[in-house]
C-alpha cells in the first residue's frame, strides 16, 4: 500500500493535473450501471434529538432515476418515491401515498430546498457538470498516508446556486470523494461532508455520508446496506405503476 | 460637657466617632475617599439587563414552560415590521422588491434567526394535479402577473394572509424572531437600522414585545436621567434657599453622590464575584438611586441642620459640632440599621432582582451613614465659617415652619391626631380600589411612538401580546389535531384575540392542497396514516425547520400561537382562567397541556409583586419596630415607630386607589421609599423626644423645633422629584407623583400623628 501511495505521489507530482482534468476524472470514474440497497437516514437537530427513515431504494444511470420505498417508521411505510433527473429541466418527482391511494407529482423549483427534511439539497445531490462550474486544484495533501487532491469547485452565476464554493478533498487512486466543505452565499462556511466507500463488484460504492450544516447544528447520517450492482434494472421499474408495487426484502 | 480635646461625648462610642472628625479630619477624609473609590471603582462591572424573564425565580412553572417553549422552537420574543402607506394597496413590484431587499439585509444580520415575510415564505400548490412547494416570491423583482398569483395565494390561505398583511392590504408585514445568544436591544438596534433607511418614503411601524422591551431600557435611562436631574436642581434649590450656604448644599451632595457611586460599585462587585442575575442592573433597578438619593439627603440635612443651630448658640466650631453628632450618631445609626433591615426583607422577595436590589441599597444605606458620621463632620471641621452669616445667624424659611407647626400641634393634640386619622381614612377607602398593571405596553403614553405603533399593530394586524400553549401528544393524531383545533376555536371567540395558528392548521392546508385544492378537504383528515402521508409528502421537498415554529422536531408536542390586541393584566387574569376551564372541561384527549407566553409571565410577575411587596411591608414593620422595641428598651417607642410608616403606607395605597394609579413591578418599589423615609423620620423623633425629655419645659415643643426642620427640609428637597410626573412612561410618572404624596405622608405622620400620640401619652412614655 505504501508503495503504491508513493508511486502515486510520484506521478501526480511529475504530471499535476487541473481542476478541470481532476472533475472529468471523478465524473467518468467506474460506476454501476444500477444499484440496489436500503437506507437508513437518520437526521439529527441541534439538541440531540433524532428521527429516522429505512428505505429501500434502486437507482439506475448514476442515480439520475431512482425510485424508494419507505419501510419505516411504521407510519410511513408504503410511500414511495420516484425521481428521474432531465438534462436542463426540473426534474420529475411522484409519490405514492398509499393513505389516500393516489400518486401525486411534487415539485421543488428551489435548488437549495432539503431533501425528504434532510441537510442534503437537491442541488447536493445533482452531479456538478463542467458547463456550469468552474474548477480549480488548489493543493495536495496527504492525510492518513493517503494522496488528495483539494478541489475547490465554484458554481457559474447562470447556475443559481445556493452556495459560493464547494472544497472537496479527492482521492487520488480513486477518485472517490473523501470530504466535502460547502460555504454559502456569504462565504461562510455552510456544510461539512464526509463519505465512505466499499469496493463492490470493482466499483467504489458510496455506503455511508454524513452531512452537517455547521450554521443549524443539524446532523444527517445516510447508511446504505445489502448493496447489490448491475442487477439489470428494466426501464420499466422507473415508472408511476412501480410506485404503488412495495419489493420484497 | 468636658471640652478637652479628645472627650466630646459621655459615650465611648460616640466620642471615638466625634474624635475622628475633630481630631483627625484630613486621616478620615482620606480614608473615606479611597474607600469609596475602591467600592464605586466596581462600576466598571455594573452590568445592565432589562430581560424580563431574568427577574423571575427558576422554579416558577410558566418560566419553566417558556424556556422549553424557546429551547423547543426557538424565541417567541419578535419584532413586527409593518410598511406601507394608509389606505393604498401595498401588493405592487415596488413595494414588494423592497421587501426582498430588506429580507437580504436581515439575513446578514448575526442576531437575526428567521424571518417570516411575504420574500421569505413557501407556497404549497396544486397546479394541474402536481402538488408545487415553491418560494411565494422566488424573485426580487415580479412583474404584475406574479403579484397577481401572491394575491390569490394569500387570499385563499387567509390565515397566512393575515400574518404577512394589514387588515387593509395597505401595510407589509415582517416578522423576525432572534437568536437565543444575543440581547435584545442589540437585536432591536440592528433591525431598526436595516428597516429605516430603507423604508424612508413608507409610513413604517414597529411593534412586538422584542421591540418594546429592546427599546425600553434605554428610552426609560434617557427619560429618567434628565428627570432625575431637573429633581436634583429643584433639591438643589429648595436646599440653599433654606441652608443659604452653598457649602452646606455641596456637602451634602458630595455624601448623596459619593453614597450612589458606592452603591452602584457596590452592585458591579457582586456581580462580578457572583456572576448572579441578582445583580444585574434591570429596569426595576432605575428607581435606587431615587431611594438612596432621599435616604443619603436625610442624613446629610440632620447632620448640616443641627451643626448649623448648635453654631448659632455655641459661636464654637469644634463644640457646635461635637454636640451636633453627639445628638445624631445614635439616631443616624439607628436610622441606618431599621432601613437596612427594612430593605434586606427584599431577600425574601421571589423576584431575582429585588434580592439584589435589597442588597445593594443596604451597603449604599450603610456607606451614607459612614460618610455622614465620619467624612461629613471632618469636612465641617476643615471650613471656616462666618458666624453671623444668615445661614447661621437667622432661621430659615422651613425652620420658621416647623416652630409654627410645633405650637399648633402642641396646643391641640386631640384636633390634630384627629386631622391625621382622617387622612387614613382617606386612604382606607382607596386601598381596595389599588388595581394591577403590569403589562409593558400600558406603559406608554397614548401618542408616543411606541404606543402608537401598538395600536396600529392591534387595529390593523393582528395585535402584538401572544398567548402560547404547549400541546404535549401525539401530533400525527387527528384526535390530537382536532383537541387542537377547539381550542383554537375557544380562544378565537375572545374579541381581543386576532389570529391562532398550529399545526392543524398546516394539515388542513395540505389536505386540501393534495385533494385538488378542494375546499371541502381543508380538514384534518381522520385517519392518522392520511396525516402522516401529508407530513411526508410536505417534508420530502422542505427543509427540516419549515414546521419548527407549530411542532416540536419528534412530534411529540405542538405549539398554538394566539395574537392578541393589548390585555389589561386583569383580563390576562379572567382570560387564562376561563380558558384553563375551558381545557379541563372539554379537551378529552389524553393531552397534557400547557398555557404560558408573555402574557401569562405578566400574569405570574403581578402575583410576585403583590406577593413581595405585602411581605416586604409587614417583614419591614416588624422589624423596624423590634429594633426600635430593643433600642429605646420600651415596647410603646418600638409601636410608636412605625405609626408614621404605616399611615404613609395606607395613605399612599389609598392614594393609588384613588387616582388609578396602577400598581406595578415600579410603582411597588414606593413602599420601599416610604420605608426607608419614613423610618428616618420616626427614629429621629423618638430619639430627639427621649435626649430632650429629661430637660424642663414643653419636651413636643422642642422635639419638632428640633427634628421638624430637618424633617421638613429633607421631604420639601426630596419632592424635587415630583420632577418625574412629567416623564413619557407612565409607571415614571406615577413614582414622580407618589414621592410627593409619600414625603408629604411620611413627614406629616411624624410630625402630625407620631407627635399627637407622644403628646397624648407623654406621661406614660417619659415615666
Amino acid at each position: 500500500m505504501r508503495l503504491s501511495f508513493r508511486i502515486v505521489l510520484m506521478v501526480s507530482l511529475l504530471f499535476p493535473q487541473n481542476g478541470l482534468e481532476i472533475s472529468e476524472m471523478i465524473q467518468n470514474r467506474k460506476a454501476p450501471k444500477d444499484i440496489s440497497n436500503t437506507i437508513s437516514m437518520t437526521l439529527i437537530n441541534s439538541k440531540g434529538k433524532k428521527r429516522t427513515n429505512k428505505m429501500i431504494s434502486k437507482s439506475k444511470d448514476r442515480n439520475k432515476k431512482q425510485i424508494m420505498w419507505f419501510l419505516e417508521p411504521k407510519g410511513d411505510k408504503g410511500i414511495a418515491f420516484l425521481k428521474i433527473e432531465i438534462q436542463d429541466k426540473d426534474d420529475q418527482m411522484k409519490m405514492w401515498l398509499p393513505a389516500f391511494k393516489k400518486v401525486r407529482r411534487i415539485s421543488s423549483k428551489k435548488k437549495g430546498d432539503s431533501f425528504m427534511g434532510s441537510d442534503l439539497s437537491y442541488e447536493d445531490l445533482s452531479n456538478r457538470d463542467v458547463k456550469n462550474n468552474n474548477f480549480k486544484k488548489l493543493f495536495d495533501e496527504i492525510i492518513d498516508d493517503k494522496g488528495y487532491y483539494v478541489l475547490e469547485t465554484k458554481p457559474k452565476k447562470e447556475l443559481n446556486s445556493f452556495y459560493s464554493k464547494h472544497i472537496s478533498w479527492v482521492d487520488k487512486e480513486n477518485m472517490t470523494i473523501l470530504k466535502e466543505e460547502s460555504y454559502d452565499k456569504k462565504g461562510e462556511l455552510k456544510k461539512k461532508k464526509f463519505f465512505k466507500y466499499d469496493y463492490i463488484n470493482s466499483y467504489f460504492i458510496a455506503t455511508s455520508i454524513t452531512v452537517e450544516d455547521i450554521q443549524k447544528g443539524h446532523i444527517t447520517k445516510v447508511v446504505m446496506s445489502d448493496v447489490s450492482v448491475d442487477n439489470d434494472l428494466p426501464e420499466s421499474l422507473f415508472h408511476e405503476r412501480s410506485l404503488r408495487r412495495f419489493p420484497a426484502y | 460637657m468636658t471640652k478637652s480635646k479628645s472627650y466630646y461625648s459621655s459615650n465611648s462610642i460616640n466620642n471615638w466617632f466625634i474624635n475622628q472628625s475633630i481630631d483627625h479630619p484630613i486621616r478620615t477624609i482620606i480614608f473615606s475617599v479611597i474607600c469609596t473609590l475602591i467600592i464605586s471603582s466596581g462600576m466598571q462591572f455594573l452590568s445592565i439587563d432589562d430581560d424580563m424573564m431574568k427577574m423571575l425565580p427558576k422554579n416558577l412553572n410558566s418560566k419553566i414552560i417558556w424556556e422549553s417553549l424557546q429551547d423547543e422552537f426557538g424565541s417567541t420574543e419578535v419584532i413586527f415590521v409593518a410598511y406601507g402607506r394608509e389606505n393604498h394597496k401595498i401588493l405592487n413590484s415596488k413595494s414588494l422588491s423592497d421587501l426582498w431587499l430588506f429580507s437580504e439585509r436581515l439575513d446578514k444580520l448575526e442576531t437575526v434567526e428567521s424571518i417570516n415575510c411575504i420574500s421569505k415564505s413557501t407556497k404549497v400548490n396544486n397546479v394541474d394535479g402536481f402538488i408545487e412547494i415553491n418560494d411565494l416570491q422566488n424573485k426580487q423583482n415580479v412583474n404584475k402577473n406574479d403579484v397577481k398569483e401572491i394575491q390569490s395565494y394569500l387570499n385563499k390561505n387567509p390565515k397566512i394572509k393575515k400574518q404577512l398583511l394589514s387588515l387593509k392590504e395597505d401595510y407589509l408585514i415582517t416578522v423576525i424572531q432572534p437568536r437565543d445568544s444575543f440581547s435584545l436591544d442589540n437585536f432591536r438596534d440592528q433591525v431598526v437600522s436595516a428597516a429605516k433607511p430603507l423604508f424612508k418614503n413608507y409610513e413604517v411601524y414597529l411593534g412586538g414585545t422584542a421591540y418594546v422591551t429592546g427599546s425600553l431600557p434605554q428610552l426609560i435611562r434617557e427619560d429618567v436621567r434628565i428627570l432625575i436631574l431637573s429633581g436634583l436642581c429643584i433639591m438643589i434649590s429648595i436646599l440653599l434657599i433654606n441652608l443659604r450656604s452653598l457649602r452646606g448644599v455641596f456637602m451634602v451632595l458630595m455624601l448623596i453622590t459619593f453614597s450612589l457611586i458606592a452603591m452602584l460599585g457596590s452592585m458591579g462587585w457582586l456581580y462580578k464575584i457572583t456572576n448572579s442575575d441578582r445583580y444585574l442592573f434591570a429596569m426595576i433597578s432605575t428607581s435606587m438611586p431615587i431611594i438612596l438619593l432621599t435616604i443619603a439627603n436625610s442624613d446629610g440635612v440632620h447632620v448640616v441642620t443641627k451643626f448649623f443651630r448648635e453654631m448659632r448658640s455655641e459661636n464654637n466650631l469644634k463644640l457646635a459640632l461635637s454636640k451636633s453628632m453627639d445628638a445624631l450618631l445614635m439616631p443616624i445609626f439607628l436610622t441606618t440599621l431599621t432601613t437596612i433591615a427594612a430593605f434586606l426583607t427584599m431577600s425574601a422577595s421571589p423576584l431575582e432582582p429585588l434580592i439584589g436590589y435589597g442588597i445593594c441599597l443596604s451597603i449604599g444605606i450603610f456607606w451614607a451613614w459612614f460618610l455622614s458620621t465620619l467624612m461629613l463632620p471632618s469636612v465641617i471641621r476643615l471650613q471656616k465659617w462666618n458666624f453671623k452669616s444668615h445661614a447661621i445667624s437667622k432661621a430659615s424659611y422651613f425652620e420658621k415652619l416647623a416652630n409654627q407647626i410645633s405650637h399648633l400641634f402642641v396646643n391641640s393634640p386631640i384636633k390634630s391626631l384627629l386631622f391625621g386619622l382622617a387622612f387614613i381614612v382617606i386612604g382606607l377607602t382607596g386601598i381596595h380600589k389599588v388595581g394591577i398593571d403590569v403589562n409593558v405596553a400600558n406603559f406608554f403614553k397614548k401618542g408616543s411612538d411606541i404606543r402608537d405603533s401598538m395600536d396600529f399593530m392591534d387595529d390593523q394586524m393582528t395585535g402584538t401580546m401572544d398567548l402560547r400553549i404547549r400541546v404535549e401528544g401525539d401530533m400525527k393524531d387527528p384526535k390530537v389535531l382536532d383537541e387542537i383545533e377547539k381550542i383554537q376555536d375557544y380562544l378565537i371567540q375572545e374579541k381581543r384575540i386576532l389570529l391562532t395558528y398550529s399545526i392543524s392548521d398546516v394539515i388542513k392546508q395540505l389536505h386540501r392542497t393534495f385533494m385538488d385544492d378542494n375546499l371541502k378537504y381543508e380538514t384534518i383528515p381522520q385517519e392518522k396514516d392520511k396525516v402522516n402521508n401529508l407530513i411526508m409528502m410536505h417534508s420530502m421537498s422542505s427543509d427540516h425547520e419549515t414546521l419548527s415554529s407549530v411542532v416540536n422536531y419528534d412530534y411529540k408536542v405542538g405549539l398554538i400561537t394566539a395574537l392578541s390586541r393589548v390585555m389589561t393584566t386583569e383580563e390576562i387574569f379572567s382570560f387564562v382562567e376561563k380558558l384553563n376551564i375551558y381545557v379541563k372541561k372539554f379537551i378529552k384527549e389524553k393531552i397534557k397541556i400547557d398555557i404560558t407566553g408573555f402574557i401569562i409571565v405578566i400574569r405570574d410577575m403581578a402575583i410576585m409583586i403583590i406577593k413581595s411587596s405585602l411581605l416586604s411591608i409587614f417583614l419591614s414593620l416588624f422589624l423596624v419596630g423590634t429594633i426600635s422595641t430593643l433600642f429605646f428598651k420600651n415596647i410603646a417607642w418600638g409601636i410608636l415607630s412605625i405609626v408614621p410608616l404605616g399611615t404613609a403606607i395606607i395613605l399612599n395605597f389609598g392614594l393609588m386607589g384613588h387616582f388609578d394609579a396602577k400598581l406595578n413591578h415600579i410603582t411597588a418599589i414606593l413602599s420601599s421609599i416610604i420605608i426607608g423615609v419614613g423610618v428616618d423620620f420616626a427614629i429621629h423623633y423618638i430619639s430627639q423626644f427621649r435626649r430632650l425629655s429629661k430637660k424642663k419645659g414643653n419636651v413636643n415643643q422642642k422635639v419638632i423645633n428640633e427634628v421638624g426642620y430637618p424633617i421638613l427640609l429633607d421631604a420639601g428637597s426630596n419632592m424635587g422629584f415630583g420632577a418625574l410626573i412629567f416623564s413619557a412612561f407612565i409607571p415614571v410618572q406615577y413614582i414622580g407623583g407618589l414621592m410627593i404624596f409619600a414625603m408629604i405622608s411620611t413627614s406629616l405622620g411624624t410630625l402630625i400623628i407620631l407627635s399627637s400620640l407622644v403628646e397624648v401619652f407623654k406621661n406614660k412614655l417619659t415615666n
